[in-house]
């Protein structure tokens, strides 16, 4: 790529330099010359609708928006004049006039909300104009956040989020002039949307208050908080997590900016499964006496452990691990597996033999937006890896990326398809179709996931790289393997071995001291019981502790049950999927008598 | 409504020149001031009370000739007029016209005066269902009743701020105006200024 040509220009009087192309407020931003704005924000495509950030150029009659107007060699900006303050103070009573903005009613004032802040730094005590008081809807049928509409400036940041960073689109705006409302979906409800995700960017990118979180609302200002930064623990993307704390309590998650991997986007899953959903914690340990799950103390719990351990053979023992402890727990599971006789991780189907081929792909986000082609091979990243789907669904969207899905269940990646194909029935001529679509892809990429490790999914795979190899000029395709569970991959890298099929393990040799390490899972370790006959096989072990964060039916049916921390107040570091240690940082003192998976472990067989 | 209106004592005073507003600590007479009550809360009054021992500095000062607080029935001629809560019916809209007419500065007093605020919420809906919900359809009711005596001040189509009734010539936002805003307003205006707002001391919650 050639470099952009380098221009220079007066703004306020300072020589500012900056490259061809780029805006006068991008060029003033960087040095630092500060512009008023509330519908521009970095990374989407200028809007110009706002008219905060107007500025003066010299030798034009007009103003013009600072985030629109590209900047041109030798001119002379002006930012700060009396005629733009009372231009932008016009334009903020005109916001303030057209719709109900109600700041002592409204959770986003005292410092959230840009619009206010407009206000306030333009001295508006008043408006000149009469209020219309609309009447206008809210809707919060979302399961996690509602729009008010009564606070809306129509500056469409929700809509340019939504199309150009998770790429879904859900929301628009409608009609014209004063009837202007964002719509999701086509005039529908947010509960009823079938496209919206749930990502909660929207939310996060509203200047005022006009998209709000429910499990937020009303529960203290984000300004007053505290931010940390952690990492996410709900799949192997690893994002970055910014955490607003207030009275050791989680008031919100937004994404970290400054994470290398999801810069500042999230899934749903990072986004509200860590805070905005009701779980039940366990909090204490637990011990099972005349058959009833009681509170104990942990001197107790552990007593009740080591008698039952004790009077045990090594060989009747054994350690369940869920896929998504910390690489720091991982070593220390590995010294205590000297005690007992198997240790195995829980992974969802197929998925143990993607942990035996650990294979990194340094970058592989980066890289999947530089891919002019994408084919999705037995992945499901809209379910499992949001933010994935989002680089996905935005390259199809806004670079034409061909965009391929072999899978066998449905999923929300297909509309944005060129080809989609259930991976178990694929005619002959169905390859001369892809074929074509491949042609001349020259930066390839196949995101894989458990399911292509299927022999049918081999073959596939077999197929599309040979397809590949035959394009001209084209590439090896660049391989990005994409697991289910948060760290499996770096668990079985550690020496733990992956197990699908959790009943033929149990049953392989007679247990009668069963430790589960469900640490955080949602599900409290649960999903083991859905396999056949593992139920039984549980009942028939003289001792299972289980290790977990939340309540559950697998915690329910244990003799002992272990209060873990969950991802709000671990540390230790995970490895994603790109090979990325990333580090979490306890966000808040542990709950309850919760301790760390690995101080845990260390008690019980010390 | 159409009280007849008391002969005041106080109306002879009022008649007086006023003399201006300076910072000369040997002023010859009290700024007289007026502070009145419409649809809002009271807790702009209150917060005003929040002033706590900077009021024995204002009474040095000021008269507070008109009040919730000062039981006197009619509006003397002021030079400041202190207005919390907004318009909601023909009686508040018809006091605040004799308070306009009767002093040199008013002030509108928290966010209902400013920008109708949480009264104004009613404005989205129709008068009479408005009516209809406060005095049939309320859970508690049990024999229902829209108040139409003549003697009860009839509530507007819609609650509006004060600047869209009459002239102010000085807004002072917030949800209270904190006690430190109040008062900086107040010397300001005491001093012969007007106050400047800016994003330190503008507060609309």
């Amino acid at each position: 790529m050639i470099a952009p040509q380098k221009i220079s220009l007066h703004i306020d009087g300072k020589l500012c330099e900056g490259d061809q192309g780029q805006t006068i407020l991008e060029i003033a931003r960087a040095n630092k010359i500060d512009i008023p704005t509330l519908c521009y924000l970095k990374g989407l495509t200028p809007w110009g609708g706002c008219r905060m950030c107007i500025v003066e150029i010299e030798g034009s009659p007009k103003v013009a928006p600072s985030c629109a107007t590209p900047a041109m060699d030798g001119s002379r900006i002006i930012t700060k004049s009396d005629r733009l303050y009372q231009l932008r103070r016009a334009t903020l009573e005109l916001l303030f006039s057209e719709r109900n903005h109600l700041c002592p009613m409204c959770q986003y004032n005292k410092g959230d909300c840009g619009l206010q802040h407009q206000g306030y730094m333009h001295g508006m005590d008043s408006i000149r104009y009469p209020y219309l008081y609309p009447a206008l809807p809210v809707d919060v049928t979302g399961k996690y956040f509602g729009i008010d509409q009564n606070r809306c400036i129509l500056c469409a940041r929700c809509v340019r989020t939504c199309d150009e960073v998770e790429g879904v689109h859900t929301l628009d705006v409608s009609n014209r002039g004063i009837k202007n409302l964002i719509v999701v979906d086509m005039n529908q409800k947010f509960g009823e949307s079938t496209s919206c995700t749930s990502c909660g960017a929207c939310v996060a990118n509203c200047p005022t208050g006009a998209l709000f979180d429910k499990a937020a609302a009303f529960r203290g200002q984000l300004a007053s908080c505290q931010q940390v930064m952690t990492t996410c623990t709900e799949c192997p993307v690893g994002c970055g997590l910014k955490v607003y704390i207030k009275e050791n309590r989680v008031v919100n998650v937004w994404g970290d900016p400054d994470s290398p991997v999801n810069r500042g986007h999230l899934c749903v899953k990072g986004r509200y499964q860590t805070w905005a959903e009701p779980r039940e914690r366990v909090l204490t340990p637990l011990v099972r006496k005349n058959g009833k799950l009681e509170k104990a103390t942990w001197d107790e719990a552990i007593a009740v452990i080591r008698k039952v351990a004790k009077s045990a053979k090594k060989t009747e023992k054994a350690m369940l691990v869920a896929p998504r402890v910390t690489n720091e727990t991982a070593k220390i599971i590995t010294i205590v597996s000297g005690k007992v006789d198997r240790v195995g991780m829980f992974v969802p189907a197929n998925e143990a033999a993607f942990c035996t081929e650990p294979s990194y792909t340094a970058d592989a986000l980066q890289k999947l937006q530089d891919a002019d082609a994408i084919i999705v091979i037995g992945a499901q990243p809209t379910r499992d890896n949001g933010v994935v789907a989002a680089r996905i669904r935005t390259s199809v969207r806004q670079r034409g990326v061909k965009l391929l899905v072999f899978h066998a269940h449905k999923s929300d990646l297909d509309r944005f398809a060129d080809i989609c194909a259930n991976i178990v029935s694929l005619e002959h001529k169905f390859w001369d179709q892809v074929a074509v679509v491949l042609k001349g892809a020259q930066r390839p990429a196949v995101v894989y996931g458990p399911n292509a490790m299927t022999s049918i999914g081999v073959t596939v795979m077999e197929r599309l790289i040979k397809i590949l190899e035959k394009n001209p000029s084209g590439r090896e395709p660049l391989l990005i393997g994409l697991p289910i569970s948060p760290n499996s991959v770096a668990l079985a890298g550690a020496g733990i071995e992956a197990i699908e099929d959790v009943a033929p393990w149990l049953d392989a040799k007679p247990i009668k001291f069963l430790h589960i390490v469900a640490s955080s899972a949602p599900d409290g370790g649960a999903e083991i019981l859905q396999e056949k006959h593992v139920p039984e096989l549980l009942r028939q072990i003289d001792c299972v502790v289980v290790q977990a964060a939340y309540t559950s039916r697998l915690a329910e049916a244990a003799h002992v049950v272990l209060p873990a921390a969950i991802w709000s107040e671990k540390s230790g570091t995970i490895t994603n999927f790109e090979g990325r240690q990333l580090s979490l940082r306890p966000v808040l003192p542990m709950s309850g008598e919760a301790r760390e998976d690995g101080a845990i472990l260390e008690t019980v067989f010390a | 409504m159409n009280k007849t209106p008391r002969k005041k004592t106080a109306k002879k005073s009022g008649r007086q020149p006023a003399v201006k507003a300076t910072a000369q600590p040997a002023a010859p007479r009290k700024v007289r001031v007026a502070t009145m009550w419409l649809s809002g809360c009271s807790g702009c009054h209150m917060s005003f009370l929040d002033l706590d021992e900077r009021l024995v500095e204002l009474v040095k000062l000021v008269d507070i000739l008109h009040s919730p607080i000062v039981d006197v029935k009619e509006i003397p001629e002021v030079d400041v007029g202190i207005v919390e809560g907004c318009v909601n019916n023909n009686e508040q809209e018809h006091e605040l016209q004799k308070l306009r007419s009767r002093c040199k500065v008013l002030i509108a007093l928290g966010d209902c005066a400013v920008t109708g605020n949480i009264p104004s919420i009613r404005n989205r809906f129709a008068l009479w269902d408005v009516l209809l919900r406060a005095y049939e359809q309320t859970e508690s009711t049990k024999i229902s009743c829209i108040p139409n005596d003549p003697v009860v001040p009839k509530l507007l189509p819609k609650a509006r701020p004060l600047q869209e009734v009459v002239k102010v010539d000085l807004s002072i936002p917030g949800c209270p105006p904190d006690a430190d805003i109040i008062w900086y307003a107040l010397t300001e205006l005491l001093a012969g200024r007007m106050p400047k707002w800016n994003e330190k001391n503008l507060r609309y919650d």
